[in-house]
């Protein structure tokens, strides 16, 4: 089963996509901020690192960019609630810095179910 | 004639004495005058020293000659001989005239002529007295003209000056001063004392002791009242003169009109608390965001695992309906908080303009007429032409809300201005060569200054609770301030409001090139021809193919004549639109199993269930949508 990493301070959200990823047979991991994040990342169980952007302690674009750094072949998705650094949103930020989809908040979570599936190739057994 | 001196007088003292003579001629020859004595055929009989030295002559060679041997005939023609003519009749004469003289060129003179009687009374001569002038002359030319210069400077400066005396009665006020007090005249002025212009005398009379202590002080910032009785705020000091004996002689006042820079005060100090609303808003919006991304996830889920037919299902839709709504307001916080991104091409404003104004001409009540007038010059700005449908449309509908009751007229305009004159208008750092400004003017009811000072607050509202969310303007402001533009109002209560936009001139050009999206082609349905215009400018260069439609009632003819089927069909709905599930019906029918997008409005009943439930709808928007939502949707639906 492929690894999602969720990287999510709130923790209903963090929850709820925790809930749903299992409903479609992913092996998920948590983590409450972005140091948590990239202090406990696995590279060799971890495919994917779906992370906020906005959270204190290490922010999202910091997570992008160390896990890139870690493990290049990982697939990022970044999720956010709106905001912006200097001229360009975060999302666009995060696109820039290698993220392979990009949210924002709020989202169909079928949506995001179906480009994680896309981007991991994963076969969804019927 | 006893005043008359008489020639005899002359003589006899002259010759009285031969000592007192030769002291007679000293005096005389060393005076700084030429002196001579003149008879009636114009012939000098006597002349001084001062005379032969000045024509570089001796005695001899004047005495003897006629005045036009000597100053020429033209001169003596032209300016002697008619005063002298006169003085011979009696009179004493004294004229001014410039004279060419053989050592210094030409000079000024002043001449006096008096008249010798003889001893019976007859005027036989005339004594001829000439100064040289020139240098005092010169002073009083270069005096005058110091004065004139203090006058001109005094006259043109944009500072109020006006001089009083101790008791504040004006003496004289400079034409600012009569401009900012806006009085007809120095006469109406001279008349008032400045304590008039006071609207507490208390402060005048403060005033007066303060400058009897120290002469000058300036007093900062106050109002003062002008002749309209309309306080105007003023900067003001003075200096009061005093004579030797150290009592006051007179007051002098500078006064400076400070309302524009109370104004840009104003503005910033709005500004600024605009920036701290937003950020106090977006950071709730983005935590809004991440609860409504909890809501929305777990309702999803609960609508996946109900049974098919469930009555539940209903339910778990109006959820997500709400979710949307909610979403639509935090979206709506973030652009006034500029927390999103717009996604901004190169548009002409006047297209977008002219569309919105046919599409609110569509609907105005018909005591309420739409003028409009636009450049010649046209300007593109870089912008999200749906955004600024947005504002425009915002503006204009608050306008004609605005003169509902009794009727009025809309006046829009658009110009293009320099980028310097903006400059002085805003006083803010400019970004282009060319603005875009467009006026928005109404003779609707108008608005108290309390209610313009927070017009672009969020939330705020002078609507009956339920009746607008009070984000419509914050919202513009957003806008306007992400494309780099400005948002300004002035209003007057029973008068109207004007709302002036400035926007930035791109240079930028539609770009059609480098678009991967392999012409996909997009139908949108809309209800109304503007709106699909406005979509059109949004997403022409996009590289989709696109179509519209906006006649709907001939949809279904339209439909069916569409050989080659659209990867996407964006239904944007309206009040006067068909049913949902009708178009379910008529996509059944035809068979049509194009992903849809659909646009709602958001007051609408989410009556879409059927719509989302029945697998056709992708994404379900509400009004207003912006350029990347609309992008974010078609890219999501044709995955």
């Amino acid at each position: 089963m492929p690894g999602i990493l969720i990287v999510e301070d709130e923790k209903e959200l963090r929850e709820m996509l925790k809930i749903s990823l299992i409903r479609h047979n992913f092996t998920v991991f948590e983590a409450v901020n972005g140091r948590d994040a990239i202090a406990h990342f696995k590279p060799s169980s971890t495919d994917m690192v779906v992370t906020d952007l906005i959270m204190p302690e290490e922010d999202g674009l910091k997570v992008i960019m160390k896990l890139k750094e870690l493990k290049p072949s990982i697939k990022i998705v970044a999720i956010s609630g709106g905001g912006k650094a200097g001229p360009g949103s975060y999302l666009n930020l995060a696109k820039a810095l290698g993220a392979d989809a990009i949210y924002s908040k709020p989202f169909s979570i079928n949506d995001l179910i179906v480009k994680i599936e896309e981007l991991l190739a994963f076969e969804q057994p019927s | 004639m006893s005043k008359k001196l008489k020639i005899s007088d002359y003589n006899e003292k002259l010759s009285s004495h031969s000592k007192d003579k030769d002291f007679s001629d000293q005096i005389i020859n060393h005076s700084r005058s030429m002196i001579s004595i003149i008879n009636r055929e114009y012939i000098y009989e006597k002349v001084n020293s001062t005379f032969c030295n000045a024509h570089q002559v001796a005695v001899d060679s004047i005495v003897g000659k006629s005045i036009d041997d000597v100053w020429g005939y033209d001169t003596f023609n032209k300016i002697i001989k008619n005063n002298i003519d006169l003085c011979f009749s009696g009179k004493t004469i004294s004229y001014e005239a410039s004279f060419l003289t053989p050592l210094l060129g030409k000079r000024y003179f002043e001449v006096v002529f008096r008249p010798l009687a003889a001893d019976d009374g007859e005027i036989t001569h005339i004594l001829a007295e000439t100064f040289d002038i020139n240098d005092l002359r010169q002073s009083k030319q270069t005096a005058f003209e110091k004065e004139e210069e203090l006058r001109i400077f005094e006259t043109n400066l944009p500072i109020g000056f006006l001089r009083c005396d101790p008791e504040g009665n004006i003496i004289h006020a400079n034409k600012a001063f009569l401009g900012i007090m806006d009085c007809v005249d120095e006469d109406q002025i001279t008349r008032m004392n400045l304590k008039s212009f006071y609207p507490e005398q208390e402060l005048f009379e403060m005033q007066l002791e303060q400058l009897l202590d120290c002469h000058t002080k300036s007093f900062g910032k106050f109002s003062l009242k002008n002749c309209k009785g309309e306080e105007i705020p003023c900067r003001v000091s003075g200096f009061m003169a005093v004579d030797e004996s150290d009592s006051p002689s007179y007051i002098d006042f500078a006064v400076e009109d400070s309302s524009r820079e109370l104004m840009l005060e104003n503005r910033l100090q709005q500004a600024q608390k605009l920036e701290t609303i937003g950020a106090l808003a977006g950071g709730i919006a983005h935590d809004f965001n991440n609860i409504l991304a909890t809501i929305s996830g777990y309702s999803e889920m609960l609508h996946d695992d109900l049974p098919k037919e469930s009555d539940l299902s209903d339910k778990v839709s109006k959820i997500q309906g709400a979710v949307l709504k909610a979403q639509s307001i935090t979206n709506q916080i973030l652009t006034f908080s500029r927390q999103v991104e717009q996604e901004k091409v190169p548009v002409s404003v006047s297209e977008v303009l002219k569309e919105t104004i046919g599409f609110v001409k569509s609907s105005i009540p018909s005591n309420i007429i739409v003028r409009s007038r636009f450049s010649e010059k046209s300007a593109n700005v870089f912008a999200d032409p749906t955004q600024l449908f947005r504002v425009f449309l915002n503006l204009m509908t608050n306008a004609i809300q605005a003169m509902e009751e009794n009727g009025g007229t809309l006046s829009v305009s658009l110009d293009v201005v320099e980028g310097k004159y903006v400059k002085h208008e805003l006083n803010k750092d400019i970004v282009a060569d060319e603005y875009v400004l467009l006026t928005f003017k109404d003779t609707g009811k108008g608005m108290e200054s309390s209610v313009i000072r927070r017009i672009f607050e969020p939330f705020f509202t002078t609507r009956e609770v339920g009746k607008g969310t009070g984000l419509g303007l914050s919202v513009i402001h957003g806008i306007i301030t992400e494309i780099e533009g400005e948002i300004l109002v002035s209003s007057k209560k029973e008068i109207g409001s004007v709302f002036y936009i400035y926007l930035p001139v791109s240079k930028k050009y539609p770009d059609f090139s480098g678009n991967t999206n392999e012409k996909k082609k997009i139908l949108f349905i809309t209800g109304n021809k503007h709106e699909s215009r406005i979509l059109s400018l949004a997403l022409e260069n996009t590289g989709y193919e696109l179509s519209y439609i906006s006649d709907r009632r001939n949809m279904i003819k339209v439909m069916a004549y569409i050989n080659e089927r659209p990867d996407l069909i964006i239904y944007m709905s309206d009040s006067k639109q068909i049913e949902h599930g009708d178009l379910v019906g008529i996509f059944r029918r035809l068979r049509i199993n194009t992903p849809c997008i659909l646009i709602t409005d958001p007051n609408q009943e989410l009556t879409e269930e059927n719509l989302l439930n029945s697998g056709i709808i992708k994404q379900q928007l509400i009004k207003p949508v912006s350029l990347k939502e609309i992008r974010n949707a078609i890219q999501i639906s044709l995955r």
